[in-house]
């Protein structure tokens, strides 16, 4: 038993979380009682306390720190990458610094939680089948919708994105690993931390937190205790983003195989480039609103009090700095994922390569500059008004340019007409939609009108269902074959595909008639008259939910007993496919080098990458001539 | 063929989309055109997502993989400077058009209202509104808002405690009651009648039961409205030992502003006071059995027994120190009297 | 942070595969001092949104300022003084472990640590000295927050500065060996180059 609390573990996380409560408890009444404030033991001040300690700690019996803390003391550190690789399931469960165990660790936690969002989802719909009380009361609802945002942003849609990056992008590049294994390894595991700790809001006295996901002062400041879950929860959440995005930006400009220069990385790799940017740049703002929040909560700071000179747009202004560019933070990797898919299935080179690199980056910069569109109605000052609609419509090129240079690769293609494929056509069309419903909200005289009302509801599923999770559902099955070695079940895969697409739009297509009608976000109850399509809606999303219990099955199953899947399935040219499914344990025996375009598809005898040894196993299209 | 198809597509779901009925009654100056704006923009959307899809079903029906076409590569196209341009220039020109629209439409909006308007104080309180206008009799305070039409009016819209919003569904208002600020508003009630006020931004767990009315009346009608109103608020008083009835009535529809206490009227209605409210229960029909005694105490200590059907929380439990003794014996001396018919 | 890249091939036991193939480097720059120079990015991202803070309350919302009744402008220009020369200090610790010279790397570091300290005292003196606190008005949160939220800087700084230390007494810095001193070193210069941008919006405009 000791020694196992002294190896780096759950015995040891355990321990060292009990210690943290102590020593915050500690904390707390001793800094209260040296500066004589009555009483010596307050719960809600050892509470907050423990939320930003309590993982630290947690943290550091799980190993997270441990190569570090060895560095700092002087001693001599060795890699001897013991902790590389999985040799067993247990092994998912422990600190590892493999991207490719990462990568598994990122996804399976990333849909644990879309699981328990997704059945807040459902509880929501429940709740608003009819008009009047259903199930709970307003304030367990208002907790519900936003336990469901927060859960899907935070921690489905953004990190998933960056565990099928931190899986495949190392093996696309050409590197063994990723620049910073261990900094890799810390941002994961603040993941399941934040997850479990908006969880653990429920618990809460007065409840979970229930300011949605946007968390408006002054409403979060005067919200009972649950509010602080999720104001520490965000930090980790942001920390483990901001990590993971240092850690892209760094092994992309590094670690490239020679020969690929820039514009032979693949779009995948230039989208997950431009989201790394992105978040770097945008993160910090979001951390900063939520510790002015807990400042204004816990330490009657006066951020957003207005009685003492404060400003409550302030919050808007520094939380949508962050939330707009989110937003594409949850879209651009999607956007790579799609390139992918496409090129490989239709067998034709992705149509205006770089057009398709300089709009990620134009997406980019113009994110940073929109962000007050999110405002419009919130009694800023009006002529911001103009300049931020315009700038807003302005993001409509750059992804009408994406959009356009998709179905143009499209075009003449040979079409393989697969699940991944499907996800992939069913998102182009899907984000359209969402994308034409967002343009039509930066049109300020009608966001008067529709903002706040399902209109936006309608909006926020169609870019997020249609365009993020759509992406996920594509590259989640198109790399299936390479992160586990075998194929899954096709026929369920279309199943999971028709159900979702059709019922995805009867349950979000009529929200944007109720929203112009005159339905608001964020209820419990409504008016009589849209009863009739809130049960269609709450009906068909049952569906939807159900429909996720295919993949669920079809992902568990064909893990274990699908048919093998060979090294590349998809003929595909980019570097991951050319090695063994799943890739060996530091990926290459030798760096290969990269000597043409990542989507040379028809180009007779075409190679993206070749291998110094010729080993049997990675054969590639074409790749062999080059031995 | 497939130029011909999206037209047809185009057209037909232009027609679908107009067909159906997206807003509610137009009750003011600037809801027809936020309406005619959203036809435009539909007549501009359904033609990009139908190019877009009918391009892509095209393209699978025509191309896709068939039985014999495994090993089969597309020809390697990897781009056209002339197609970049054409679709970067294209939507660039929808673009400036719409936003030029906007952009107009929105000065127009937003242009000041003639001079000697109306000027309407609205007021959000967690979870309630309550509205106050000079009218000729004097200042009227109500849970209920009253308004002439066509005639300008101006919204100077304020909160007492977190974000509400202020809007009114068929007047295509909306703006945030923001803490510390005010926000305006202006435009003109063009239509009649009793439309919603909903609020439209978070505030707390009674946020779905932050619905009032505003009613449209003649200007004839407004006048004898308002002078009602204004003799009641200019009762003086009850310190000064004023009539009990009208400072129980005041309570009711208007609250006591000074304390914060929130006007009853504004979650229930009650046939004698003409609230109509929905957010609470209706007291002529819950009070039927209760005497002064049960109603002093279910407004006192609301979340001791809940109405079934209804949320613990919502109504405020703070009467005891919102209202005075006396201003709460006249309510209850008020509400017990209008439900049980001397009212 | 060191070693992360670029380990040298240790072999597996039953394990088919060996060690990692070294990767390509495909940038001159290290990748640590790009990691840093990226976090530092995200870092005054962190005080731009404070910067904001500050815009709003003092010039939108026109809250009073200064807090209180006027700063202590001339404490806060000498301690401002004395956290620049660390600056200096840390510079020289970094050019002598690029040199060997052992000595004159424990010198730098100390007294780049004293420095970083007496600048932290100073500065939680003022705090007590000052008459208000952030429950006093927004402008003295805006105070509170900037001040603060450099002083937390301040104290990650140092933290890493021990650690350099504590390798360098032990002798594991040296010409082929500086990472571990260069990149605490080049967050220090961004701790200091914050302070005048936080000192000048605070204390002088
Ligand atoms: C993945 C996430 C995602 C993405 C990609 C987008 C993309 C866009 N969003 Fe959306 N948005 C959200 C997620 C997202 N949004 C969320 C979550 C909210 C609500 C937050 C909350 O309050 O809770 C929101 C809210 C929101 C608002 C605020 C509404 C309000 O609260 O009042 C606005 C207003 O301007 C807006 C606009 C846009 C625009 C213009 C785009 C553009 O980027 C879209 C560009 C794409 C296209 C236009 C389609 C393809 C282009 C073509 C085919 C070319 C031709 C097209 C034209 C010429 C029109 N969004
Ligand atoms: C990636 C993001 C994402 C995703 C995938 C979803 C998915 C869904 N969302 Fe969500 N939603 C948001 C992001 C997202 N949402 C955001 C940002 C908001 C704004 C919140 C705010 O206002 O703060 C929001 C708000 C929101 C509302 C408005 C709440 C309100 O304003 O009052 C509604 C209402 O219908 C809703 C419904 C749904 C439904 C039915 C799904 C479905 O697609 C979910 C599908 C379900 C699953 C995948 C669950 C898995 C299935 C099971 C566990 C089996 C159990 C099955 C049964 C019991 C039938 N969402
Ligand atoms: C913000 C909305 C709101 C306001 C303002 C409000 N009520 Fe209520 N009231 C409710 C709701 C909701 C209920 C039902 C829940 C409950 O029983 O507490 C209720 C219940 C009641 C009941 C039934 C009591 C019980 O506890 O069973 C009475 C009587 C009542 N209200 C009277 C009043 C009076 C008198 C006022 C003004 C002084 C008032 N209410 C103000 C929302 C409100
Ligand atoms: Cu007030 Cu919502
Ligand atoms: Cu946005």
């Amino acid at each position: 038993m000791a020694a196992k609390i002294r190896q780096p573990g759950w015995y040891r996380a355990l321990a060292f979380s009990i210690l943290g409560v102590l020593v915050c408890l500690a904390l707390s009444t001793g800094l209260r009682a040296a500066f004589a404030v009555e009483p010596v033991y307050d719960s809600t001040s050892v509470l907050q306390i423990s939320l930003l300690m309590v993982p630290l700690f947690f943290l550091g019996g799980i190993g997270c720190f441990d190569y570090w803390l060895r560095w700092a003391s002087g001693r001599t550190v060795v890699d001897d990458h013991a902790d590389h690789g999985a040799k067993s399931w247990r092994d998912y469960f422990k600190v590892n610094t493999d991207h490719k165990v990462i990568g598994i660790q990122y996804i399976c936690v990333s849909f644990v939680f879309m699981f328990i969002g997704g059945l807040m989802a459902m509880l929501v719909r429940a709740e608003l089948a009819a008009p009047g009380r259903q199930f709970v009361d307003p304030n367990t609802f208002n907790g519900i919708f936003s336990i469901h945002a927060t859960l899907l942003i935070f921690l489905f849609v953004i990190p998933i994105f960056a565990g099928i990056a931190n899986y495949v992008l190392p093996l696309m590049i050409g590197a063994p690993d990723m620049a910073f294994p261990r900094l890799n390894a810390l941002s994961f595991w603040m993941l399941p931390v934040a997850g479990v700790m908006m969880l653990l809001s429920f618990l809460a006295p007065g409840g979970s937190f229930a300011a949605g996901w946007t968390a408006y002062a002054p409403l979060s400041v005067d919200a009972p205790i649950g509010q602080a879950f999720f104001t520490i929860a965000v930090q980790f959440a942001g920390a483990s983003s901001i990590a993971t995005a240092l850690n892209f930006l760094v092994t992309i400009i590094t670690m490239r195989a020679p020969g690929m220069t820039f514009f032979r990385m693949p779009l995948l790799v230039w989208a997950n480039f431009s989201t790394s940017l992105l978040v770097v740049i945008a993160t910090p703002f979001i951390a900063a609103s939520q510790f002015m929040v807990i400042l204004d909560r816990a330490l009657g700071f006066n951020f957003f009090n207005p009685a003492n000179g404060g400003d409550v747009l302030m919050y808007q202004h520094v939380f949508w700095f962050y939330s707009h560019p989110a937003v594409y933070i949850m879209m651009l990797p999607g956007f790579g994922i799609i390139s992918e898919v496409l090129a490989t299935r239709a067998r034709k080179p992705i149509f205006g390569y770089r057009m398709m690199a300089f709009s990620l980056l134009a997406i980019v910069l113009l994110g940073f500059t929109v962000w007050a569109h999110h405002m419009f109605v919130s009694g800023m000052s009006d002529w911001i008004r103009i300049p931020m609609m315009i700038t807003t419509a302005i993001i409509a090129i750059p992804t009408g340019i994406k959009i356009f240079s998709w179905v143009a690769t499209l075009w003449r293609g040979v079409l393989k007409m697969d699940t991944p494929m499907l996800w992939a056509v069913g998102f182009i069309a899907m984000f359209t939609l969402g994308g034409i419903s967002g343009v039509m909200l930066a049109m300020v005289p009608l966001d008067i009108h529709v903002s706040d009302t399902y209109f936006i509801v309608a909006h926020i599923h169609y870019v997020l269902f249609g365009g993020s999770l759509f992406t996920i559902f594509a590259g989640i099955y198109f790399w299936f074959p390479k992160m586990t070695g075998r194929m899954f079940n096709e026929r369920l895969g279309k199943i999971h595909f028709w159900l979702t697409f059709i019922f995805f739009n009867v349950t979000f297509a009529p929200m944007h008639l109720i929203g112009v009608q005159g339905m608001p976000r964020r209820v419990s109850d409504y008016a009589e008259q849209f009863a009739t399509w809130n049960m269609i809606i709450s009906i068909a999303s049952f569906v939807v939910g159900l429909s996720s219990l295919i993949f669920l099955y079809n992902m568990i199953v064909s893990w274990r007993t699908g048919p093998e899947a060979g090294p590349n399935p998809w003929n595909s040219l980019t570097i991951e496919w050319q090695v063994s499914s799943p890739p060996p344990i530091f990926n290459f025996d030798a760096i290969p080098s990269v000597v043409g375009g990542p989507y040379e598809y028809g180009v007779p005898g075409a190679v993206h990458a070749v291998f110094a040894d010729s080993k049997p196993e990675p054969v590639a299209v074409g790749a062999s001539e080059a031995d | 063929m497939l130029l011909a198809i999206s037209v047809v597509a185009s057209v037909v779901g232009i027609i679908f989309m107009l067909a159906l009925d997206w807003f509610p009654e137009q009750g003011s100056s600037i809801a027809a055109p936020i309406d005619t704006f959203w036809d435009v923009l539909v007549v501009v959307s359904v033609p990009i997502f139908v190019a877009v899809t009918a391009m892509m079903l095209f393209s699978i029906w025509r191309w896709r993989q068939r039985p014999g076409e495994e090993d089969l590569d597309g020809p390697p196209i990897h781009g056209s400077t002339k197609l970049e341009v054409i679709w970067t220039i294209v939507p660039t020109v929808i673009i400036a058009a719409l936003t030029t629209y906007a952009a107009i439409l929105l000065v127009d909006i937003q242009s000041a209202p003639a001079k000697g308007t109306r000027v309407v104080n609205v007021n959000g309180v967690q979870f309630a509104w309550d509205f106050e206008t000079k009218t000729a009799a004097g200042p009227v305070k109500s849970a209920k808002l009253y308004l002439p039409i066509n005639e300008p009016v101006k919204f100077n819209v304020r909160s007492a405690d977190v974000i509400h919003d202020f809007w009114v569904p068929a007047f295509r208002l909306k703006v945030d009651a923001v803490p510390g600020i005010t926000t305006t508003y202006n435009l003109t009630p063009t239509k009649l009648g009793t439309f919603e006020v909903v609020c439209a931004e978070l505030c707390g767990l009674g946020h779905a039961y932050m619905r009032q009315t505003v009613t449209v009346l003649t200007a004839e009608r407004y006048a004898t409205v308002m002078a009602g109103l204004a003799k009641q608020a200019g009762a003086p008083a009850p310190a000064a030992g004023a009539s009990t009835d009208a400072v129980g009535k005041q309570m009711f529809v208007a609250g006591n502003p000074a304390t914060g206490a929130t006007a009853c009227g504004a979650c229930h209605t009650m046939k004698a006071a003409g609230t109509t409210a929905t957010t609470g229960p209706n007291l002529d029909e819950i009070l039927q059995a209760d005497d002064a005694a049960g109603i002093m105490e279910m407004i006192v200590n609301p979340n001791k027994e809940i109405v079934a059907g209804y949320s613990k929380g919502i109504m405020p439990a703070n009467y005891a120190t919102t209202m005075t003794k006396p201003q709460l014996d006249a309510l209850v001396k008020y509400i017990d009297q209008s439900v049980h018919g001397e009212g | 942070m060191e070693a992360a890249s670029i380990p040298s091939p240790a072999s597996h036991d039953g394990d088919s595969h060996h060690g990692p193939p070294i990767a390509n480097q495909s940038s001159r720059v290290n990748s640590e001092v790009l990691g840093i120079l990226l976090f530092i990015i995200s870092e005054m991202m962190l005080f731009g949104a404070f910067f904001a803070a500050y815009f709003f309350i003092r010039v939108v919302s026109a809250d009073d300022w200064p807090p209180g009744e006027g700063l202590p402008v001339a404490v806060a220009a000498i301690n401002a003084a004395i956290l620049l020369s660390s600056s200096v200090t840390m510079h020289w610790t970094d050019v002598s472990a690029k040199r060997d010279n052992q000595l004159a790397m424990r010198a730098g570091i100390v007294t780049t640590f004293l420095l970083g300290s007496t600048f932290l005292f100073i500065q939680i003196n003022e705090y007590l000295h000052l008459g208000f606190t952030p429950k006093t008005s927004a402008s003295a949160s805006v105070f509170y927050g900037l001040t603060g939220l450099h002083g937390a800087h301040v104290v990650i700084g140092l933290l890493l500065l021990w650690m350099s230390a504590v390798r360098i007494f032990k002798g594991r810095v040296g010409p082929k060996n500086h990472r571990g001193l260069e990149v605490p070193g080049i967050y220090w210069h961004f701790v200091d180059a914050m302070w005048i941008v936080v000192f000048t919006t605070i204390y002088v405009l």
